[in-house]
C-alpha cells in the first residue's frame, strides 16, 4: 500500500503496535486536562444535541453534569467558548475512533471500511453527540464552521490518499474526494437533522460504494458494497 | 417588476385566482382587487427575501418587509399569520423558481444524453444562484443555522431535485445495482459544495464550480471516467 496513506491514517498514533491496545490519542484530546473538564465537554455535546444550540445553556449543561455553576466558569468563559472546545474534542474523538478501527497495517479500502463502520457505530451509540457535532455546528457561528471545515478536510485527505494506493486503478479529478465527503456528510446530516437516531451502520454499504467508485471503478465498488452488507 | 426577471416566482406559484382572471365571478370590479392581492402577496414575499438576505432573518421585522413591499400592515396580517409564515412561503417560492429554471434547462436539452441535460440544469441553477447571491446565501447557508422547521424545509426542498437524477439509473444501465441513497448522496454533495462556496464569500462566482458540481453529481451514477468526460465537455463549452 502507498506510504502516504499509511502516514495520514496513523497521524494520531505513536507507531505500529500502539494501536489495538488503547485508542490512539489525537492531539487535541490532550486539551482535556481533567476529568471534570471532560465531563463538561461531554455534557455540552449532550445538551446541544438534545436541545439544539440556541436552546442549550450553561444551566442545561450543569443539569446534565450535576456540577456547580462555579465549576463551569472555572473552566470556560461562556457557552460559546465551551461549545467550541466540545466541538474540537468531539471531532478528535471521532477521528481517533476511525483511526483506531483502521489498523495501521491494512490497505486503504479496509481502513476506509473499518473507519466508516466505527464512526457509524459511534453515531448509533450516541446520536445526540452526532447531532451536536454535525447538525448544530451550523448554529454556532463562523469559528465552529472553521473547525467543521478542517475536520471535513482531514477526511477528504484520507479518502484522496487512495490515489497513492498501488491498487488504485483510476485517477479521478481532485474534486472527487470532496464530493464523496460532502455526499456522505449530507446523508448523515439529513438523518440526524430529521431526528432519526438509529440505523447509521446500515449506511456502510452505500458509503463504501460511493467512496471506492471514483478510485477503483464500478466493479470493485459493487463488490465492496456487497461485502459490507454481510 | 424588474427583479422578477431574475426571481420570477410569480410564474411558478399556484395562484388560481389570477391565472384565469376571465373566469372570476363578479365582473370587472373584482379583477383589480384580485390582481392587487396577488401582487401584494408577491411583493411581500420578495421583500421578505430581500430584507432577510440583507440583514438576516432574525433581525428582519414585519415593518421592514411592509415598507420595502409598499404594502400596509393590515394587508400583511390578512395574508400571513406572522413573520415566519411569510418567510416559509417565500422560501418555498425560491425553490419553485430554482426548480422551474432547472426544469426548463433540462427540457430544453431534450434529445441530448442525460449527463448533458444534468449539466444544463446545474448550469441554470448556479447561474440563478450567482445572480441572486444574497438570496442564495439565505436559502442555502443561513437556513442550516435556523431551527428544525427550517431545516426540514431545506431537506424537502433538496429532495425536489431527485427526479432529474433518477433518470440516471436507466442511463447508467445498472439501475437496480446502484445504492438506494444515490440521489440523496449526489444532491447532498452538490448542496454541500455550494454551501462551502457561498460561505467562503464566492457566491457571486458560483458559476466557476459548475464543472466540479457536474462531476460530483454524475460520478455516483456513471463512475469516474464518464463523469470526468462530461466535466471536461462542460469546461470546453464554457471556455
Amino acid at each position: 500500500m502507498g506510504k502516504q496513506a499509511a502516514t495520514k491514517v496513523q497521524a494520531g498514533a505513536e507507531g505500529p503496535g500502539a494501536t489495538g491496545e488503547v485508542l490512539p490519542e489525537a492531539p487535541t484530546l490532550r486539551l482535556v486536562s481533567s476529568p471534570k473538564r471532560q465531563r463538561i465537554l461531554e455534557g455540552m455535546l449532550e445538551a446541544v444535541g438534545d436541545a439544539g444550540y440556541d436552546a442549550a445553556s450553561v444551566r442545561t449543561v450543569l443539569d446534565q453534569t450535576g456540577l456547580y455553576r462555579q465549576a463551569f466558569y472555572d473552566e470556560f468563559a461562556d457557552k460559546d467558548d465551551c461549545y467550541l472546545e466540545a466541538l474540537r474534542y468531539g471531532v478528535a474523538k471521532f477521528a481517533a475512533i476511525a483511526r483506531a478501527a483502521g489498523g495501521p497495517e491494512s490497505g486503504w479500502r479496509s481502513q476506509l471500511r473499518a473507519g466508516i463502520a466505527a464512526v457509524l457505530d459511534a453515531l448509533d451509540a450516541d446520536p445526540a453527540a452526532g447531532r451536536a457535532l454535525i447538525v448544530e455546528v451550523h448554529a454556532a457561528g463562523p469559528e465552529a464552521l472553521k473547525i467543521r471545515a478542517e475536520a471535513m478536510k482531514q477526511v477528504t485527505d484520507f479518502i484522496d490518499s487512495a490515489r497513492y494506493a498501488s491498487a488504485g486503478t483510476e485517477s479521478p479529478p481532485p474534486i472527487a474526494a470532496e464530493g464523496i465527503v460532502a455526499g456522505m456528510h449530507a446523508v448523515v446530516h439529513a438523518k440526524l437533522a430529521a431526528g432519526d437516531g438509529s440505523g447509521f451502520r446500515e449506511l456502510l454499504p452505500d458509503f463504501m460504494y460511493f467512496a471506492v467508485l471514483p478510485y477503483f471503478g464500478a466493479e470493485i465498488a459493487g463488490a465492496e458494497m456487497k461485502a459490507a452488507r454481510l | 417588476m424588474d427583479s422578477l426577471r431574475t426571481l420570477p416566482y410569480s410564474e411558478c406559484m399556484d395562484s388560481p385566482p389570477t391565472s384565469s382572471p376571465e373566469k372570476t365571478q363578479g365582473g370587472t370590479q373584482s379583477l383589480p382587487r384580485a390582481y392587487l392581492v396577488r401582487s401584494e402577496r408577491e411583493r411581500l414575499l420578495e421583500a421578505m427575501l430581500r430584507v432577510a438576505a440583507a440583514k438576516g432573518y432574525e433581525a428582519t421585522t414585519i415593518k421592514d418587509v411592509i415598507e420595502v413591499a409598499g404594502v400596509s400592515e393590515q394587508a400583511f396580517e390578512e395574508m400571513f399569520a406572522d413573520k415566519e409564515a411569510c418567510f416559509l412561503e417565500a422560501y418555498e417560492a425560491v425553490f419553485d423558481v430554482l426548480l422551474a429554471h432547472m426544469t426548463s434547462a433540462f427540457e430544453a436539452a431534450a434529445g441530448q444524453p442525460w449527463p448533458e441535460r444534468i449539466s444544463a440544469a446545474l448550469g441554470a441553477l448556479v447561474g440563478l444562484l450567482s445572480i441572486e447571491a444574497g438570496i442564495a446565501r439565505l436559502s442555502m447557508v443561513e437556513v442550516t443555522a435556523a431551527g428544525d422547521d427550517a431545516r426540514a424545509r431545506y431537506r424537502s426542498a433538496l429532495a425536489r431535485f431527485t427526479p432529474f437524477l433518477e433518470e440516471g439509473r436507466e442511463y447508467a444501465n445498472q439501475g437496480e445495482e446502484l445504492p438506494a441513497d444515490t440521489a440523496r448522496f449526489a444532491i447532498g454533495g452538490a448542496a454541500s459544495m455550494i454551501f462551502d462556496e457561498i460561505r467562503a464569500g464566492r457566491g457571486p462566482e458560483l458559476n466557476r464550480i459548475l464543472p466540479d458540481l457536474v462531476f460530483a453529481v454524475l460520478m455516483p451514477y456513471l463512475g469516474p471516467e464518464a463523469a470526468e468526460d462530461e466535466m471536461r465537455r462542460v469546461i470546453r463549452e464554457h471556455r
